[in-house]
């Protein structure tokens, strides 16, 4: 052990074992900071690079992805999006969608990316679904119309104030498209009107 | 001046082991992952936790730094692939041979981009096949080619001269809940690297 400490070159001879012990603990420190930092402040986030398309409370259409059009990494272009950032600021968000076939999923997001809600199309015994949005410590029964929304409406409570709705609707081939497209126009994001 | 310069050795290497330290060991966890939050098989590899919310904070971190989007892992399992089943890099320059076996699985999609997750430009417009729109064989299942040229069959072009990343996604619930018991864990299809330029 020695011989191998005296092989080193004169300048790391020098470093004490002090400077190592409190370099390695700065280490973890920052290592953790880092980690826990990037969800929280990183620009390149999902939520971050979809926000100033999308209006608050309104489902959009999204491009079909191709090379030019793709706004997010790794999205697989043999399916269609549609995408609603929810703003419960003010009030619950009731969302709709007909989930058709194989692979077609309804999914509820944090801004971090976490997928608090999903609803894939093959557990459902029909294929439109309609939930209500609201934050954690929301009455809802506050809210919601008697006339507009049924008991059928799951209610879903929301982590955050700010999130995203995505609706996947895979392509079954060239054939579908137009039928696949207009299923996905059916979907919805409306803020829910107090009773009065 | 020994003293000096001793003091001065010790702060410069107290910097680079604590910043570099720490900042490279969080960006290597983030980006490859480790055990703690990958799993991997064969060329495939699985953030084990993405999209949950209870997910821990290198998935939640790569998730982020990535700008992804995935649903949760409990339904539906994203497996990325850079290599081919010999460890050999994914390039455009070679043609690949992938065989999906699938009777069990709800539904899956595979689909090829470049390193950076950008889909690859071609004049088929083709990017991924699914289990609804891929071509099988008369026994289920299906031979899907990549290659920069045109092939019979199930072809996805890559082009580009450029590295390859593939991303297969399988939703199925139960499938994902057995994928994840250890021991015995889902076959995954091979990446089979028929030729190279």
């Amino acid at each position: 052990m020695k011989a191998a400490i005296l092989k080193l070159p004169r300048w790391m001879r020098q470093i004490g074992w002090r400077t190592v012990v409190g370099a390695v603990l700065l280490a973890g420190i920052v290592h953790i900071t880092a980690t826990l930092a990037v969800p929280l402040l990183g620009p390149g986030n999902a939520f971050r690079k979809l926000r100033e398309t999308l209006p608050a409370n309104q489902m959009v259409f999204l491009p079909p992805p191709t090379p030019n059009t793709q706004l997010l990494p790794f999205v697989a272009a043999d399916a269609l999006y549609a995408a609603c950032r929810f703003d419960l600021t003010s009030t619950p968000v009731a969302v709709s969608a007909v989930l058709s076939d194989p692979g077609w999923t309804l999914s509820l997001h944090t801004p971090q990316g976490d997928n608090f809600y999903v609803m894939p199309a093959q557990q459902l015994r029909r294929s439109e679904v309609s939930l209500v949005i609201s934050p954690a410590s929301e009455r809802l029964v506050d809210f919601v119309s008697s006339r507009r929304f049924s008991g059928d409406d799951s209610q879903i409570e929301s982590p955050v104030t700010e999130g995203l709705v995505l609706v996947r609707a895979p392509l079954r081939g060239l054939s579908w498209r137009a039928e696949t497209e207009a299923k996905l126009r059916r979907a919805s994001c409306t803020p829910v009107q107090p009773k009065r | 001046m020994n003293v000096v310069a001793s003091f001065l050795i010790n702060v410069a290497a107290f910097a680079v082991l604590a910043v570099g330290g720490g900042l490279g060991t969080a960006w290597y966890m983030m980006e490859s992952g480790s055990r703690l939050s990958t799993r991997t098989l064969g060329p495939w590899v699985t953030w084990t936790t993405a999209g949950r919310p209870d997910s821990d904070p290198y998935t939640r971190a790569h998730t982020s730094r990535n700008a992804l989007l995935p649903i949760s892992s409990t339904l539906e399992l994203t497996y990325i692939a850079s290599t081919d089943s010999n460890g050999g890099r994914l390039h455009s320059a070679c043609e690949y041979a992938i065989v999906m076996e699938d009777p069990e699985i709800a539904w899956w999609g595979i689909a090829a981009f470049d390193g950076r997750g950008g889909l690859i430009q071609n004049a088929a417009e083709r990017y991924a096949f699914n289990s609804e729109t891929v071509m099988r064989e008369p026994d289920g299942h299906a031979v899907i080619t990549l290659a920069r040229d045109a092939r019979a069959g199930n072809w996805l072009p890559i082009g580009g001269g450029s590295r390859i990343t593939l991303v297969l996604t399988v939703q199925d619930a139960a499938w994902a809940a057995a994928s994840m018991e250890r021991g015995a864990p889902k076959p995954l299809p091979e990446i089979q690297r028929v030729a190279c330029r």
